[in-house]
């Protein structure tokens, strides 16, 4: 009877070496507690649920303790784990692509083409990405990290990924979190910057209606985009391709079938797999570092500059249209490629001072400007550093 | 779709698998040779013989098996390195090693044939026809015990000898020229340490690329309103040609006619009781409903809970 109760307790002390308590750490209590505030931003805020309840998910998926020595090929960094199976889709950077056909089919680039000037201030937005890299590379990081780092003000998850898992892939983890959390919080980011920078005047200044698009001009605009944008920087081609591959599925107006796959189905499953392997790689003993807060102090500065540096061009460029062809400032915000909630910010708070004033169609110009901006951007960073 | 074109698309497809086979092979260089090997490398069995080693220049996987190696001009097929090998595919930007023993028994990788030391020696890589020549090299006789001939870098066309000295290495299966350091990420924290240089050029990159594309929607724009005008006019033209002189005796020519139409349709449409959107105490009913908007799709398509 003594040796089976002694077998007995023998094996239950194996059980509870094996368990989440025994195994856990202030570290991924922290992390737990992150994964439940992303969830709650994302069902009681509203911020960006489709990405926030995946990544907020795969934080606690991917930081309950478990007993590392034991070799269940449970964790995202053990090899031939489920989890790190799909998160091979990141560290050989084929989600990000993915991604951005389903951007592709579903954004319509009519008002870019309608006033192809908008493009200008999503190039003026990615001055945040190089500020944040200088700002980065003061800080002691190398130019490949501060690089990847400084995609975070691309304002553009999947390219943040995307560069940052040939740049810097140790830090990738932090940087795809730090990215979408601050998207996340675009709402609160931008605004006040928008309105410290603007005058009332501007602020209600009423831009020309978008004339009407034809459909020729939407077929054309995907591949003079692609390649004019990839004989520059064939780096991005992995991204630029994917968007205007997308666009023109979209557009041809014969291959509805897969635009509405890439745009839907395709998309919505990269989503979750994305949100759900990039939160599981914050495990606690790989994320909490000083690197991963410097890199959130970056992220924030990041988007700061960016969406600072996108409202002063278009005040830069107001001084050379003529009257009526002025650019309200509010949409220099814009140019920060958080698709579609910076251009919805836009919309917000002009219409906080002109309710009949709809900037919504005009701030999506120069928002799908953005993303190609950035996976331009990523392009050259990734020309020159990787 | 006829046979003609069904015919013409297998060609082309047939061509361009072929071409693409071709040119993955055309990426193999024979990239460093040791003739006499006395104190060097050592075979699986354990044994000093010289040694030809290759390098896939490519950045996909290349099979070799079913190639040729030579060191007869006369005779391009005097090896055929064994198919249905695994270890007979090179990874990108990789290497493999061929032992010149004379010894094919011993496996894959042991030529049938013994370089000479003291002599020039011809060594040729062919393709799986036996004609196409994918690279050559003549490995001159003045080179001694324990040198190899050796590209200066992987894939570059000057070759050296290598004595095995200090920033000499002989190297089988790695590369020829050994990076000890990230030379580029180096050059960047030397001459551009604050970063200034690479955002200069960045964003002037990143300018350049959409004013590019300005340009460009601005002058498709341009022919696209030039265009739908001309079109608009012709159509006008058109319907006032197709009705007869007697009953429309002034028919709206050129710009204007459109906007004529538009007008007295707009004027028909009021009189007949289109929609009130202004006049007090007048109620319009307009159909409501899911319509589509391309500004809003993407907002639909993320917010939907």
């Amino acid at each position: 009877m003594g040796d089976f109760l002694s077998f007995l307790g023998n094996n239950l002390i194996d059980f509870w070496s094996y368990t989440g308590m025994a195994n856990a750490t202030i570290g991924h209590l922290v992390m737990l507690g992150f994964g439940l505030f992303f969830i709650y931003l994302a069902i009681a805020k509203e911020y960006e649920p489709m990405l926030l309840i995946p990544i907020g998910f795969g934080i606690l998926i991917g930081n309950i303790p478990f007993n590392l020595e034991a070799g269940l090929q449970v964790g995202i960094y053990e090899e031939g784990s489920v989890l790190n199976i799909l998160y091979q889709g990141v560290t050989s950077g084929w989600y990000p692509p993915l991604i951005f056909l389903g951007i592709g089919a579903m954004t319509d680039f009519s008002a870019l083409i309608s006033n192809p000037k908008l493009l200008l201030i999503g190039a003026a937005a990615q001055f945040g990405i190089f500020g944040a890299y200088i700002i980065a590379l003061q800080m002691g990081f190398d130019p490949s990290q501060a690089g990847a780092i400084g995609i975070i003000g691309g304002a553009d998850g999947p390219t943040a990924i995307f560069l940052s898992s040939k740049l810097a892939p140790n830090l990738m983890g932090a940087i795809a979190v730090s990215a979408y959390s601050y998207m996340a919080l675009v709402p609160v980011i931008q605004p006040p910057i928008m309105r410290l920078l603007t005058t009332k005047k501007e602020r209600v200044i009423r831009m020309k209606t978008p004339r009407q698009v034809s459909h020729t001009e939407k077929v054309v605009f995907p591949i003079i985009g692609l390649l004019l944008t990839t004989m520059l920087v064939p780096s991005g081609l992995p991204l630029l391709g994917m968007l205007f591959f997308g666009n023109l599925l979209k557009e041809s107006g014969v291959t509805k079938r897969l635009a509405n796959t890439a745009s839907g189905p395709l998309i919505d499953t990269i989503t979750i797999l994305l949100g759900l392997t990039v939160g599981a790689s914050t495990q606690a003993s790989e994320f909490l570092t000083i690197d991963s807060v410097k890199i959130f102090g970056l992220g924030a500065v990041s988007f700061i500059m960016a969406t600072t540096a996108g409202v002063l061009f278009v005040k830069i460029f107001n001084l050379f249209l003529k009257k009526g062809n002025k650019i309200n400032p509010l949409i220099g915000n814009a140019g920060v490629s958080a698709v579609p909630d910076s251009a919805r910010i836009s919309q917000v708070v002009g219409s906080e001072y002109d309710p009949t004033n709809y900037l919504l169609m005009h701030a999506m110009g120069p928002n799908v400007a953005g993303v190609i901006g950035s996976a331009v951007a990523a392009g050259i960073l990734l020309g020159f550093l990787y | 779709m006829n046979q003609k074109n069904i015919g013409l698309i297998l060609f082309f497809t047939i061509c361009f698998v072929i071409g693409s086979n071709a040119q993955s092979r055309s990426s193999l260089r024979i990239n460093e040779v040791l003739v006499t090997n006395e104190d060097n490398f050592v075979d699986d069995y354990g044994q000093h013989n010289g040694w030809i080693e290759i390098w896939n220049s490519s950045f996909s996987s290349i099979n070799i098996g079913g190639c040729y190696l030579t060191n007869d001009k006369s005779n391009p097929k005097k090896y055929l390195i064994p198919r249905g090998d695994v270890l007979t595919i090179i990874k990108p930007r990789q290497h493999i090693l061929f032992w010149a023993d004379d010894r094919p028994q011993r496996g894959t990788f042991h030529l049938n044939f013994k370089l000479e030391a003291g002599k020039d020696n011809y060594i040729a890589l062919y393709d799986s026809n036996g004609k196409t020549l994918i690279d050559q090299i003549n490995i001159p006789a003045s080179i001694t015990t324990d040198q190899s001939y050796a590209r200066v870098e992987d894939g570059v066309s000057q070759w050296i000898i290598k004595d095995g000295t200090q920033d000499n290495y002989v190297t089988p299966s790695t590369n020829n020229m050994i990076e000890h350091a990230n030379i580029k990420i180096e050059n960047f924290e030397k001459h551009d340490s604050g970063g200034i240089g690479m955002s200069l050029i960045a964003m002037s990159t990143v300018f350049t690329g959409l004013i590019l594309l300005y340009l460009a929607f601005k002058l498709t724009g341009k022919i696209a309103i030039t265009m739908s005008n001309r079109k608009d006019m012709k159509q006008t033209n058109k319907a006032a040609d197709s009705k007869s002189a007697s009953t429309v005796k002034t028919a709206p020519q050129g710009k204007g006619a459109s906007e004529d139409i538009v007008a007295i349709s707009m004027a028909l449409h009021e009189y007949f009781g289109g929609d009130h959107d202004v006049e007090n105490m007048v109620l319009t009913f307009s159909e409501v409903g899911a319509s589509h908007s391309p500004w809003s799709m993407k907002l639909f398509g993320l917010r939907k809970r």
